[in-house]
C-alpha cells in the first residue's frame, strides 16, 4: 500500500466526519420543537349537570 | 362541584336488560356495540346476583393514561369523554379498562377497528351541545337538557342510580338503613326461606 493511498483514505474519513458534524448542526433546531398535546377547550369541559326539577324528581322517587 | 357517578344495587337488579336497550335506542348505538351490559354471577344458583356495567367514569381513568393520541378528557362534572376525530382505533383503552367499557365497530372483514365507542353518561362529546354532529358521533346529550342518563331513569326496580355521587350514596344509605340488604332485606326471607343467608 503506498503512502499516497493512505493519505487519500484519511482524507475521505475526515470528509465524512465533517459531513456528520454539519448534519447534526442542521437537524438540532428541528429536534427541540416541543410536542403539543390536544387541549380540549373550556366549552367542551364545562359542567352540564344541573339539579333541574326533572333530576330532583329522579332523586325523590329513588329514595323508596 | 357535583361528580357524576353510577351505582348499581345488585340486590335489586333483576337482569331485565332495560338499561341496555334504553341506552342503545337513546344513543343510536351501532350494531355490535353495547355501551352498557348486565353481568350475572352464580347464574341459576343460590346467591345469584346481576349488576349493570358501563363506563364507570374513573377519576384517574386508565383508558386516558394509555391513549397514544390523548383523545380522552374529563369534564367539570367528572365525566370521561373522548374525541372520535382524534381516536385511531388502536384498542389500547380496551385492554386498559377494567370494566370492558370501550367498544369498537367492525368496519371490514379483515379485523380492522373503527373509532372507539363508549358510554358518554348521556352527555354527548366535544361538538356543540345538542347538535346533529354530536348526536351522530356520540348520541344524545341529556345532561345538557337537565336530565340524567336514560339507563338509570328507565330502571324499573330503581337498581341503577345515576347523578351526583354524594346524592346517590345518600339515597343508597337511606335504603339500607330502612330496608336492610342481602338476605336481611325486608321480605327476603318471606320470598325465599327463613334459612337463607346469602
Amino acid at each position: 500500500m503506498s503512502q499516497d493511498n493512505k493519505d487519500a483514505r484519511l482524507d475521505r474519513r475526515n470528509f465524512f466526519k465533517a459531513l456528520g458534524a454539519g448534519a447534526t448542526v442542521a437537524v438540532a433546531p428541528v429536534a427541540v420543537t416541543p410536542a403539543a398535546a390536544v387541549d380540549p377547550g373550556k366549552d367542551e369541559t364545562k359542567a352540564r349537570y344541573r339539579e333541574s326539577d326533572h333530576v330532583k324528581d329522579f332523586y325523590r322517587v329513588n329514595r323508596y | 362541584m357535583a361528580r357524576m357517578k353510577f351505582l348499581c344495587d345488585a340486590d335489586r337488579c333483576i337482569e331485565c336488560n332495560a338499561c341496555v336497550t334504553a341506552c342503545k335506542n337513546e344513543n343510536d348505538v351501532p350494531w355490535g356495540i353495547n355501551r352498557r351490559r348486565v353481568v350475572t354471577i352464580n347464574d341459576g344458583k343460590p346467591g345469584e346476583r346481576s349488576v349493570s356495567m358501563a363506563c364507570m367514569h374513573c377519576t384517574d381513568a386508565p383508558c386516558a393514561a394509555v391513549c397514544p393520541v390523548d383523545c380522552f378528557y374529563t369534564t367539570a362534572d367528572a365525566v370521561v369523554l373522548h374525541n372520535k376525530d382524534l381516536c385511531i382505533g388502536c384498542g389500547y383503552c380496551f385492554y386498559a379498562c377494567p370494566f370492558g367499557a370501550p367498544q369498537y365497530p367492525k368496519v371490514s372483514n379483515f379485523g380492522s377497528r373503527g373509532k372507539m365507542d363508549k358510554c358518554t353518561y348521556c352527555s354527548g362529546g366535544p361538538e356543540a351541545d345538542l347538535s346533529p354532529a354530536e348526536f351522530q358521533k356520540y348520541g344524545s346529550n341529556r345532561l345538557a337538557e337537565g336530565k340524567l342518563p336514560l339507563c338509570a331513569e328507565m330502571c324499573s326496580t330503581k337498581s341503577l342510580l345515576a347523578g351526583d355521587g354524594e346524592m346517590i350514596a345518600q339515597i343508597y344509605k337511606e335504603r339500607v338503613v330502612k330496608r336492610g340488604y342481602g338476605s336481611g332485606a325486608w321480605g327476603w326471607q318471606t320470598a325465599y326461606r327463613e334459612t337463607i343467608a346469602i
